[in-house]
């Protein structure tokens, strides 16, 4: 199930606000465990029997992990255990159609072509509960003996498919103790609205002109194409961003407190900053479990490049089983590596616009990367963006730019803190209760409008 | 009422999650829509099967979408919140000035275009009957002048003459509307309908004169007809656009008086039934909200007209819905008139011919679905 859905507005989300208020709060989290299976599963409840096998799993690795402190052998067999067996899953689901491709370049080899289907979120909780076991071990968390409550950390809803990636240990609190408020409520529904009208009214939309542009091809010329994978910027930002928020607000509405998964990554003055304010939880995941454990910058400078680029390597995978992804990872890898070394430095001493014009030209064409799989199709967009043969822009990629500037410009403007800053400013004054009451619903009432669309199918040129 | 204003996002938020959830649980369900012409998804089938693989879960949200409570409203809501945004076409239709609802152009790259010309080419060279093609212009060239300022080129020009130099070489008889529809529409004829992607009566009868003087024969003077106007015709352009605030059209139908009951026979045949009647119009659908079935009953199969005051001559019409208010005119020259979709018609044209023995052969398409019809490779 998806948030951006009426299934998940008008009839999910009421029942489950609905019982979860009327349940005693000692039975809460097994209610939510319940229904977090029912999220899942819609669609593909095969996939319960996974989350219910990690879930124990995991648990158990815990159990024995907190129990066997003292023999620290065991205990850290018990982690390696644990980790192996959540790499696999997520190898096994996501990566083995795609380790079965690259082997059989090899002449030699012939694997039959795999096709897993991929169960949702399978990246995220898996990179959850690996936190959860080295979590204990390190004594960073305490065990959660309670299997109820840690099921429902394992699936919780809200940040179930599509993240933030939550850390059992800034949860482990709030699962048992969590007092639900109304201030909590109301400041969830905003967030959440938000995250809505990102994702329904600004992502999709910059979705529809990334595919009616990128359709051309060539004809677009050299400022077409880079509408294109504009819009495909703006796309994959709301998208995402939009998604995190919604959870944090649905988490908030549950009593949850999530920490923030994006913070205006498009006002970067370097790619270092952008990966601070991307994906947050992701890059914190990849520092604490990975980076520093593999010695971080402790260890001279070679093993910090060779640290740098295993984590790069890895994120970059992690983003999808494919080539493209791992070349779009190590790009970052070394970006980040030249910017540590010395362009950090030059880029602090260049005037402010230089610095975000530099790096917005690095993440768009970061872009481009992370969008094709094809490397001839990859190829051929990079070559549209910058030469001049194919014209400044084609007829259709004007109409496209000109129909939906508005859009883009209030896209641009939604990727600063400007609205956020007007808001602290304006939220003390007297009738600004009542602007916010206005905003949320017209956002309600036009989301809901775009995705009742969706199902709007005019048959009219048959008959029946 | 201090804590009314602090928690009033959440009151709102609440209020309409619940009763757009209640509506839809307890409100009864339509199963047709007509804006749609199309049924609505009806509950799926539960069983341990359909559950556990997936498809209950499916088939039930599309369920769900498709009974959304105040649907109509929010679709139209849609509507105009992208219009709001700059975004007129987005659903493939302009709003235009005077209420013309315009379709976008038809894709300048992937059409079918040449192919179709090519197989009424070679269907024409493999009959001895002449023919005679007609393409009608799409609204949007002809009413230009209409268009919001940022819309997609509409580029019949360069579709028209490369009709028109594919035809100059086979023993086609092409009769270019372009011109002419420009002309027209320049003295103040409507030809095209403003909430419909069809032709109105009076574009059909002016091509109707074009086509009968380019075969020598005589069309029955404008004089001859007395218009029946209706009103509150929402076509198609209008129901897929969801410009629900856009004014209705007028639809007029232009009546022979000398043709009556007594000398008129149509008789539509649909698998083995047939069914006949003896008027030129079907007037029970002037009631529903999309008149245009009122010519010929919609898109039929196989339909035969009969005029017995006609001039003798059978002439063959293949054709989509275009046709359909086209060929009443041609009814008082033809004393038998069979036309066929080939959409639904699968039987051989040319046996037809045949066993017709027929005279003259009309084959009359709209642009845009010349461009996507996939179904003219049965012309044989």
């Amino acid at each position: 199930m998806v948030f951006s859905s009426l299934l998940f507005l008008f009839l999910y989300l009421p029942f489950v606000l609905l019982v979860y208020y009327v349940t005693p709060r000692k039975f809460r989290n097994l209610f939510l465990f319940v229904v977090n299976l029912i999220f899942y599963g819609w669609g593909e409840p095969i996939f319960v029997l996974l989350m219910i096998f990690s879930t124990i799993v995991d648990y158990v690795h815990g159990y024995f992990i907190d129990k066997y402190r003292s023999n620290k052998k065991l205990a850290k067999g018990l982690v390696v255990s644990s980790a192996v067996i959540n790499l696999s899953l997520l190898g096994f689901f996501k990566y083995a159609g795609f380790i079965a491709d690259t082997l059989n370049v090899l002449p030699f080899l012939n694997i039959p072509s795999l096709s897993i289907p991929l169960p949702i979120g399978i990246s995220f909780y898996t990179f959850q509960t690996m936190s959860y076991s080295i979590d204990v071990y390190r004594g960073d968390s305490p065990v959660q003996k309670n299997i109820i409550s840690f099921g429902t950390y394992v699936a919780l809803f809200p940040q179930l498919i599509a993240g933030p990636i939550v850390r059992y240990k800034d949860v482990a609190y709030q699962l048992d103790h969590r007092r639900e408020t109304m201030e909590q409520f109301t400041h969830g529904v905003k967030v959440f609205l938000v995250g809505l009208a990102k994702k329904v009214l600004i992502a999709n939309q910059m979705g529809l002109l990334w595919d009616s542009i990128r359709e051309s091809g060539e004809a677009n010329g050299i400022l077409g194409s880079w509408v294109g994978i504009i819009a495909y910027s703006f796309q994959i930002y709301f998208d995402f961003s939009g998604y995190s928020d919604m959870a944090c607000g649905l988490g908030n509405m549950l009593g949850f407190e999530f920490l923030k998964n994006f913070n205006y990554p498009y006002i970067s003055k370097t790619i270092t900053e952008f990966w601070r304010r991307w994906h947050i939880s992701l890059g914190t995941w990849f520092r604490e479990y990975v980076y520093i454990p593999l010695g971080g910058n402790r260890k001279g400078i070679p093993r910090q490049i060779l640290n740098l680029f295993i984590v790069w390597f890895l994120t970059g995978l992690w983003h999808g089983a494919a080539m493209n992804f791992i070349l779009w990872g190590l790009y970052f890898g070394i970006i980040l590596i030249i910017e540590k070394f010395f362009l950090g430095k030059l880029l602090a001493k260049l005037p402010n616009w230089v610095s975000h014009i530099y790096s917005l030209f690095i993440i768009i064409l970061g872009w481009v990367l992370f969008y094709f799989e094809d490397m001839n199709a990859l190829m051929a967009y990079l070559g549209n963006m910058f030469t001049f043969s194919n014209g400044i822009i084609g007829s259709t990629a004007l109409y496209y730019t000109l129909a939906y500037l508005p859009l883009l410009i209030a896209a641009a403007v939604a990727s600063t803190p400007l609205f956020s800053n007007l808001y602290e400013k304006l939220k003390e004054k007297r009738f600004m209760w009542l602007a916010e009451t206005a905003l949320c619903a017209v956002a309600l009432f036009v989301c809901t409008a775009s995705l009742v669309n969706q199902s709007y199918n005019p048959f009219l040129y048959f008959r029946f | 009422m201090k804590k009314i204003k602090k928690y009033a996002p959440m009151i709102v938020f609440l209020l309409f999650i619940f009763s757009m959830g209640f509506a839809f649980l307890l409100l009864p369900k339509k199963a047709y829509s007509p804006s749609e012409k199309r049924y609505l998804a009806s509950f799926p089938k539960l069983s341990v099967e359909t559950f556990l693989s997936g498809e209950f879960g499916k088939d039930f949200e599309k369920y769900l979408s498709d009974h959304m409570t105040g649907r109509q409203f929010f679709v139209g809501l849609n509507a105009y919140a992208n219009l709001a945004q700059g975004l007129n076409g987005v659903s493939g239709k302009y709003l235009s000035g005077d209420g013309y609802i315009i379709n976008e152009p038809l894709n300048p790259i992937d059409n079918r275009l040449d192919e179709n010309t090519e197989i009424i080419k070679n269907f024409a060279l493999s009959i001895d009957v002449p023919v005679t093609m007609t393409i009608v212009p799409s609204t949007g060239y002809i009413m230009n002048d209409k268009l919001p300022l940022n819309h997609l080129p509409y580029e019949d020009e360069k579709y028209f003459e490369s009709f028109e130099n594919s035809f100059k070489e086979s023993n086609v008889n092409f009769v270019n509307l372009l011109n002419p529809f420009k002309e027209y529409t320049k003295n103040g004829d409507q030809l095209y309908y403003k909430t419909d992607h069809h032709w109105t009566s009076l574009g059909a009868f002016r091509a109707y004169q074009l086509i009968c003087n380019s075969m020598a024969i005589t069309p029955t003077p404008e004089e001859q007809f007395s218009v029946e106007t209706y009103q509150d015709f929402y076509g198609t352009t209008y129901s897929g656009s969801a410009y629900w605030f856009n004014p209705a059209d007028d639809i007029q139908l232009w009546v022979n008086p000398d043709n009556t009951e007594e000398n008129i026979t149509v008789e539509i045949t649909e698998g083995q039934k047939t069914t006949e009647s003896h008027s030129l119009f079907y007037k029970e659908h002037l009631t529903e909200e999309d008149k245009y079935p009122v010519f010929l009953d919609g898109n039929q199969p196989f339909v035969r007209i009969t005029n017995t005051n006609a001039p003798d001559g059978t002439l063959i019409v293949v054709k989509d819905s275009f046709a359909h208010c086209l060929v009443p005119f041609l009814a008082d020259n033809y004393k038998n008139i069979v036309m066929v979709d080939m959409r639904y018609y699968k039987g051989s044209v040319s046996e037809l011919i045949e066993s017709e023995n027929a005279d003259q052969v009309l084959i009359t398409y709209g642009i845009d679905n010349l461009a996507t019809d996939t179904d003219l490779l049965w012309l044989k």
